[in-house]
């Protein structure tokens, strides 16, 4: 039996801000922006607007409560979530819980972020989290120098490449993958094609990671509106149902940038294919991988992509970067990914502009990029969760 | 001789043994007395069984690389002269896994299921990072 809440909440609205380095500008202006555009998309007043969930705050982002009241809105329920990417699909998951139960009528999530300004958060001294009672969330460690999150992704990403014998040139499909969607994104940063050598010659961030494998780093904001499934009729788009979810999983076989079972901090070491019970978001939303017309993901590394895939289901453990070949994720292939360049190249909205362009997809706005009668689209997540839509 | 400059350890209530275990030049882990497993990280009760009797207990110090990285892109203004180097993640025989660096190989000799051992390295009056090179 499904889910009481499948396909009980949706969509109504999406808005994005300006992508790129804005010296001058705060994550709340940006923020604001997104707001407004979000507003004009779904056709509502700002006062149809009475529940806030944030997801990323301070001190990279801007905060519920100066949110709230930069804005002149009367909040009723108001979230925010730790000041990391992964808590995206949480973020809205709690929005749809909520509305659902009706503590809220229409709830924005709101990213405002200034990563550009914030650098020296990103790694080394001015990194205080990666000194975390031993490590940080990405293994951090900064008496030994391993510090950043591409630190992570970098030794899981080492550890794959040795137990299947994948490559860097293999996992380089990623970034060109989604740079060819950049190109045919006028909001996206990154705008030059990219070539297999132009990936390999890049110099080394954290090896293996080559300079390409490694995210944009920006300013920016989106801002998507959540209601009930009932109200969303009256909208002014068509809405774009939540149809089942499933959220982050944690404990000592969870490594945020590891598919599990493979070795990285203290998982076991296991070929690990997942079964029903780590997908009940299928269930949820009754549909299968074949099913899924686009998959969205946390790519701020392109190894991510390769996790998720496997997390998922749409092919075996070791398999991914052998599957991601022939343009498999792009568009125009079998399961096109991040479809607006994600954070490898349109811009690091920390995962919501991936969802913009999902719920974009989903209304058949996309232009050159649209995928022909898209009806089902997933965001899933490497660390596990995952929420599916569909129109 | 000049002041260690890199990053020390934030020493807490949790990891306190651990430290000065480095101290005294032993590699000190978390041991269950009744279900007798390591683990790691530090925590105030076993992860298996949750029981609260445990004991630091000084394990080999060996074990091997289980996954590595190397850092080309200067993060600590410490590390400069090091760059570019390698983080590895050591595979303890107790099963637990540490993150540290290796002292006597070269970056492109670092394979997954190097054995190595632990070095001590007394960096200040108080603090002692254990590090790990090849082993025999």
């Amino acid at each position: 039996m499904p889910a009481e809440i499948a396909g009980r909440t949706a969509v109504v609205g999406v808005g994005v801000s300006r992508f790129g380095t804005f010296a001058d500008e705060s994550p709340l202006r940006l923020a604001t922006e997104a707001f407004k555009a979000a507003l004009a998309d779904a056709g509502l007043a700002k006062d149809a607007v009475d529940g806030l969930a944030l997801n990323i705050g301070w001190p990279l982002g801007v905060d519920y409560d100066r949110f709230a009241e930069a804005l002149g809105l009367d909040v009723r329920f108001a979230y925010q979530a730790w000041t990391h990417g992964r808590f995206v699909g949480p973020t809205l998951q709690h929005a749809a819980m909520a509305v659902h139960a009706g503590l809220a009528r229409c709830i924005a999530c709101v990213c405002g972020v200034s990563f550009t300004q914030q650098r020296g958060l990103l790694g080394g001294p001015g990194d205080y989290e990666g000194t975390r009672e031993e490590g940080g969330t990405h293994e951090e460690n900064p008496v030994y120098g391993m510090t950043a999150p591409a630190a992570g992704a970098a030794l899981s990403c080492q550890r794959y490449f040795a137990l299947y014998g994948a490559t860097s040139a293999q996992l380089a499909a990623v970034p060109i993958a989604f740079r060819k969607h950049a190109l045919l994104n006028p909001q996206a940063i990154m705008r030059e094609p990219l070539t297999l050598e132009a990936h390999q010659r890049s110099r080394y961030i954290i090896e293996p990671l080559h300079l390409y494998d490694c995210c944009v780093i920006s300013d920016g904001a989106a801002v998507v509106l959540v209601t009930t499934a009932e109200r969303a009729r009256d909208g002014a788009r068509p809405p774009v149902l939540i149809a089942g979810m499933q959220g982050m999983r944690a404990g000592r076989e969870e490594f945020l940038f590891a598919p599990p079972g493979l070795g990285i901090h203290q998982q076991r070491t296991s070929r690990h294919r997942p079964t029903p019970d780590d997908l009940p978001v299928y269930r949820m939303a009754g549909v299968s991988q074949r099913d899924v017309d686009a998959l969205y993901t946390y790519d701020a590394f392109s190894p991510l992509v390769l996790f998720v895939l496997e997390r998922f289901g749409f092919c075996g453990p070791g398999e991914a970067a052998a599957w991601i070949q022939g343009g498999r994720i792009e568009l125009g292939g079998e399961l096109p990914m991040n479809t607006s360049g994600g954070l490898l190249s349109e811009a690091h909205v920390s995962g919501w502009n991936s969802l913009v362009e999902l719920v974009r997809q989903l209304r058949g706005e996309c232009g050159p990029r649209q995928i022909p009668d898209a009806r089902v689209a997933q965001w899933a997540t490497c660390w596990g969760d995952s929420i599916i839509f569909r129109r | 001789m000049s002041a260690y400059q890199k990053p020390l350890p934030r020493i807490t209530p949790d990891n306190r043994p651990f430290w000065e275990g480095a101290r005294r030049h032993e590699l000190r882990l978390p041991r269950c007395r009744d279900c007798k497993r390591f683990w790691w990280p530090p925590g105030p009760v076993c992860p298996d069984c949750l029981a609260e009797h445990y004991e630091w207990t000084r394990v080999s110090g060996r074990g091997t690389i289980s996954s590595w990285v190397v850092f080309h892109q200067l993060y600590f203004p410490s590390f400069a002269v090091d760059i570019p180097y390698a983080v590895v993640q050591v595979e303890l025989e107790e099963g637990p896994r540490l993150i540290s660096n290796l002292v006597g190989v070269k970056n492109q000799e670092i394979r997954i299921g190097m054995p190595v051992e632990v070095v001590f390295e007394d960096v200040t009056a108080e603090v002692t990072i254990p590090r790990f090179r090849p082993a025999g």
